[in-house]
C-alpha cells in the first residue's frame, strides 16, 4: 500500500468512458407511472356484459368509466365473446400465443374479447423470447417490411429526393418526411414522392405534420399515407393533445373517405412524459391506446414507444415492455409499424439489442422509421439506425438469415437513382414554375452524404414557391403531368399507379403495401400462416440470394476477387 | 346494426344515366379472394364521377381529361372494401369504411371543420346535436351522426363540452 487516497481502478475508468454510461437510467416509481409493465396500481381484469353492453370493465362500473374505458367498451371489445374469452386463464392465452399448433385466427377469436387489464395479464407472463415467438405468428402481413425517414436539416428538397430514391432502391416500402421549417412542407413532400418513385415504383410516402395540414397534403395526392395521428392512454393526456377517441375516430374515417392509408401512433412512456400517467404502468396505458385504435377501425398503429423511447429505456424491463406493446398491436390484428425510430442509446450494442425483438420475428415495418439520411439531417430528432448503419444492417440480415426489408445495392445503381431523382425534381420544379434547381445541385445530390454537401438554397424563394403550391391548388395529378411532359415517363407512370390505388381503396386494408409491380399486398392476400418450423415467411429463393450480397464478399473460386 | 347504413349510402349519389346496368344490380357479394380489387375485380371500380378505373390512363392525364376529382374513392368502393374487411374478420375496420363512405360526400374543408368541432371543449351540446343533424340531413350520414351523438353524450359526462358563455376568471 503506497497510498490511502481512494481512486477509481483503471478498469472502472475504462468502463466509465463507455458510451452506455452516457445513457440515462432511473429507478422505478410506480405511483407516478414510471414503471414498465409490472405495477400494483394497475387494475385487475374483469368484465360484465348486460343486454349486449359492457357494464363493468377492469373493476370499474360504467358510471365511473373515463372516455378511454367508454370508447374501448363501446367499440373495441366483442361483447358476444368477451365473457368466454375473459374466463380463459391468462397462462393459457399466453401459451396459445406461442404454440405453433394454434393458428393466428384461433388466437384472434380470443383476443377480440379481452379487456386492457387482461391483455396486460397475458403478456406479463411472457419473457422476451416468448414475445418474439408470439410476434412471428401474430404479425398481420406474412412478408415483413421496413420504413425509412428522408428529411434534411436544411429542408433541402433535392436532398430529400435523392435520399428517398436511394432508400427506396435499398428496400424501404414506405418513406416518411417531416420539416424543420413547416412552410417548406409542400416542396419537401413533392420531393419525397418523386424520389421514392424513382428509386422503386410503388413505395408509399408521407409527410408528418399537424393533423389538418397532413390531411390536406394527402387529399391533394401529394402524399400517399399518414401516420402522425397520436393517441394517448389517459383521458387527461389525450385532452392535452387536443383530441378525444371520437375526434380521432372521425379523422380515421376522413382519411379513408379520400382513399388514403392511415395508421395511428402511440407508445409506452408518452403519458408519464406528458405528466399524467394516473399512476398506471406504461404498458397498461399503451394497451388502452392499442384497443382504442382497434375500436376506431383504423387499420394499424405505429407503436414501440416511438419518440418517448428514453422513458421505457431508462427503467428495468423497459425494452421488454416495448417488445410486448408491438406484440399486443399484432395480436389484436392491427398493422404494426414497430418503432426502432427515435435515437435511443449512445451504445451500439444497446441499439442493436433493442432491435432484435422486432427484427428476428419480423414485423409489418421493423423500423418506423430507419433514418435514410445521416442522423444529423434527421428532423424526427434522429433514429436508432441511420445511413452509416446500412452495411451493418445488411450484414446482420445475412448472418442471421432474417429479412429486415433492406438489401445491398451496387454503387452505380445508387448513383443513377440519386441523379435521376434530382433531375426529375429539377424538371418538375421548372415545369411548375417553382424555384430553379441548378445542375450543380443535381451533381451534388448524386454524390452527397449530408445536407452539408449541397449548395445552399434561396430559402425565401423556396418558401414562396411552397406557398404557391398550396395557393395554386397543385395536386398529385399535376406532378404526374409535369413528369410525363418533361420526359420522365417511368416516374410519371409509377406515381399515377400509386394515385390510382386511392380509387380502388386496396391500400386501406390492414398492413397494405404496394409491390414493385403495383400489386397491393396486405393481411388479406398475404395472410401470416406461420404454423411452426418450415412454415410462414421464410427467407429463401431469390430474396435470400439478394440478401447474400454485401459490399465485400470474397469469391469462393478466386480468393483474389470479390463478388456481389 | 351498422349494415343498415349500407343501403342509404349506396343511394347517396343516385343512379346516373351513364351506368344504368351497374346501378340496377345489387352490390356484388365479395369474398377475400376478390382482393385486391384493383387486380381481381377492376370492373367494379369507378371514380366518383363515374369513370371506370381503367380510364385513369397517362393519355387521359396529359390531355387534361382527368381532374383531381377522378382520383378520389367512390362511396360504393368503400362499401366493397367494408365487405372485404367483414369477410376477413375485421368488423371495426368495416365500420370505419362505412363512415368513410358517408364522408365522401362532404367537402374537404367541411370534413376538417367537423373534425375540429369534435375536439375537446370545442363545441357545446347544442352544436354537436346540430352537427349530427347536419350529417344526417345534408349528407345522409347516419353512421357518422351516431358517432357524433355518442361523443356528445360522453363529453357531457366528462366535462368536455364548450361552455356556452366565455367564463373569465
Amino acid at each position: 500500500m503506497t497510498t490511502t487516497e481512494p481512486r477509481p481502478s483503471i478498469r472502472t475508468e475504462l468502463l466509465e468512458s463507455r458510451p452506455v454510461n452516457l445513457d440515462g437510467f432511473v429507478e422505478e416509481w410506480p405511483e407516478k407511472g414510471l414503471v414498465a409493465m409490472e405495477s400494483d396500481f394497475d387494475p385487475a381484469p374483469s368484465i360484465r356484459v348486460e343486454d349486449g353492453r359492457v357494464v363493468e370493465l377492469d373493476g370499474k362500473a360504467r358510471a365511473d368509466f373515463d372516455f378511454m374505458d367508454t370508447f374501448i367498451a363501446n367499440h373495441a371489445i366483442d361483447v358476444a365473446s368477451a365473457e368466454a374469452s375473459m374466463a380463459i386463464p391468462s397462462a393459457q392465452i399466453a401459451r396459445m400465443l406461442i404454440d405453433p399448433g394454434v393458428s393466428r385466427g384461433e388466437v384472434l377469436a380470443v383476443t377480440r374479447g379481452l379487456t386492457p387489464a387482461k391483455v396486460l395479464d397475458v403478456v406479463k407472463l411472457m419473457n422476451v423470447v416468448e414475445i418474439m415467438q408470439g410476434m412471428q405468428k401474430m404479425r398481420a402481413r406474412r412478408t415483413p417490411a421496413n420504413q425509412g425517414h428522408s428529411t434534411s436539416a436544411r429542408d433541402n428538397p433535392i436532398q430529400v429526393a435523392a435520399d428517398a430514391a436511394e432508400g427506396a432502391l435499398r428496400g424501404f416500402a414506405e418513406l416518411e418526411t417531416t420539416l424543420g421549417v413547416l412552410r417548406y412542407a409542400p416542396l419537401v413532400a413533392i420531393a419525397l414522392q418523386v424520389g421514392a418513385q424513382v428509386g422503386r415504383g410503388g413505395v408509399l410516402t408521407q409527410c408528418a405534420l399537424e393533423e389538418a395540414t397532413e390531411l390536406e397534403l394527402g387529399m391533394r395526392g401529394i402524399t400517399a399515407y399518414a401516420e402522425t395521428i397520436s393517441i394517448y392512454g389517459t383521458e387527461s393526456v389525450f385532452v392535452d393533445g387536443d383530441d378525444t377517441p371520437w375526434s380521432k375516430a372521425f379523422l380515421a374515417s376522413a382519411y379513408a373517405s379520400r382513399g388514403i392509408k392511415m395508421r395511428f401512433t402511440s407508445g409506452t412512456g408518452s403519458e408519464v412524459q406528458m405528466g399524467n400517467a394516473e399512476g398506471k404502468s406504461m404498458l397498461y396505458l399503451e394497451i388502452r391506446c392499442i384497443l382504442m385504435a382497434k375500436g376506431a377501425g383504423v387499420q394499424g398503429l405505429q407503436n414501440g414507444s416511438i419518440s418517448c423511447i428514453g422513458v421505457p429505456g431508462a427503467v428495468p424491463g423497459g425494452i421488454r415492455a416495448v417488445a410486448a406493446e408491438n406484440l399486443v398491436a399484432s395480436m389484436v390484428d392491427l398493422e404494426c409499424a414497430s418503432g426502432n425510430d427515435q435515437s435511443f442509446s449512445h451504445s451500439s450494442m444497446r441499439r442493436t439489442a433493442r432491435l432484435m425483438p422486432q427484427l428476428l420475428p419480423g414485423t409489418d415495418f421493423v423500423c418506423s422509421g430507419y433514418s435514410a439520411v445521416p442522423n444529423a439531417d434527421n428532423m424526427f430528432a434522429g433514429s436508432n439506425f441511420d445511413t452509416e448503419d446500412y452495411d451493418d444492417w445488411n450484414t446482420i440480415q445475412r448472418d442471421l438469415q432474417v429479412d429486415g426489408g433492406l438489401r445491398h445495392v451496387r454503387e452505380p445503381e445508387i448513383l443513377q437513382a440519386r441523379n435521376t431523382a434530382a433531375r426529375a425534381l429539377q424538371a418538375l420544379f421548372a415545369h411548375l414554375d417553382l424555384p430553379a434547381i441548378t445542375d450543380e445541385e443535381v451533381e451534388a445530390a448524386t454524390y452527397a452524404d449530408s445536407s452539408n454537401d449541397y449548395p445552399l438554397r434561396d430559402v425565401l424563394a423556396d418558401l414562396k414557391g411552397a406557398q404557391s403550391v398550396m395557393e395554386r391548388g397543385i395536386t398529385g395529378l399535376d406532378l404526374v403531368r409535369g413528369l410525363e411532359t418533361t420526359g420522365f415517363h417511368d416516374v410519371a407512370q409509377s406515381l399515377l399507379n400509386v394515385l390510382r390505388q386511392r380509387v380502388s381503396g386496396d391500400l386501406l386494408q390492414t398492413s397494405a403495401v404496394l409491390t414493385a409491380d403495383f400489386t397491393p399486398l396486405s393481411a388479406i392476400n398475404d395472410v401470416n400462416d406461420y404454423a411452426g418450423p418450415g412454415t410462414g415467411y421464410r427467407l429463401a429463393g431469390e430474396r435470400w440470394e439478394e440478401l447474400k450480397k454485401l459490399r465485400h464478399v470474397t469469391s469462393a473460386t478466386n480468393p483474389e476477387t470479390e463478388v456481389g | 346494426m351498422q349494415r343498415g347504413a349500407c343501403h342509404s349510402v349506396a343511394t347517396l349519389r343516385g343512379p346516373t344515366e351513364s351506368e344504368p346496368a351497374l346501378s340496377a344490380s345489387p352490390p356484388p357479394e365479395l369474398t377475400t379472394a376478390d382482393y385486391p380489387l384493383s387486380i381481381n375485380r377492376p370492373e367494379l371500380l369507378r371514380t366518383p364521377s363515374g369513370k371506370p378505373i381503367t380510364a385513369l390512363t397517362m393519355d387521359a392525364v396529359v390531355s387534361g381529361e382527368l381532374s383531381a376529382e377522378d382520383l378520389r374513392i367512390a362511396p360504393e368502393t368503400l362499401q366493397l372494401q367494408a365487405q372485404l374487411a367483414d369477410a376477413s374478420g375485421r368488423p371495426q375496420l368495416a365500420a370505419n369504411f362505412r363512415r368513410a363512405a358517408e364522408m365522401t360526400a362532404i367537402p374537404d374543408a367541411e370534413v376538417l371543420a367537423m373534425y375540429n368541432a369534435l375536439r375537446p371543449r370545442a363545441s357545446t351540446a347544442a352544436q354537436l346535436a346540430e352537427l349530427a343533424e347536419r350529417l344526417e340531413r345534408a349528407y345522409s350520414a347516419p353512421v357518422c351522426a351516431a358517432l357524433v351523438r355518442e361523443a356528445a353524450e360522453v363529453y357531457a359526462r366528462r366535462d368536455l363540452l364548450a361552455r356556452p358563455t366565455a367564463d373569465v376568471g
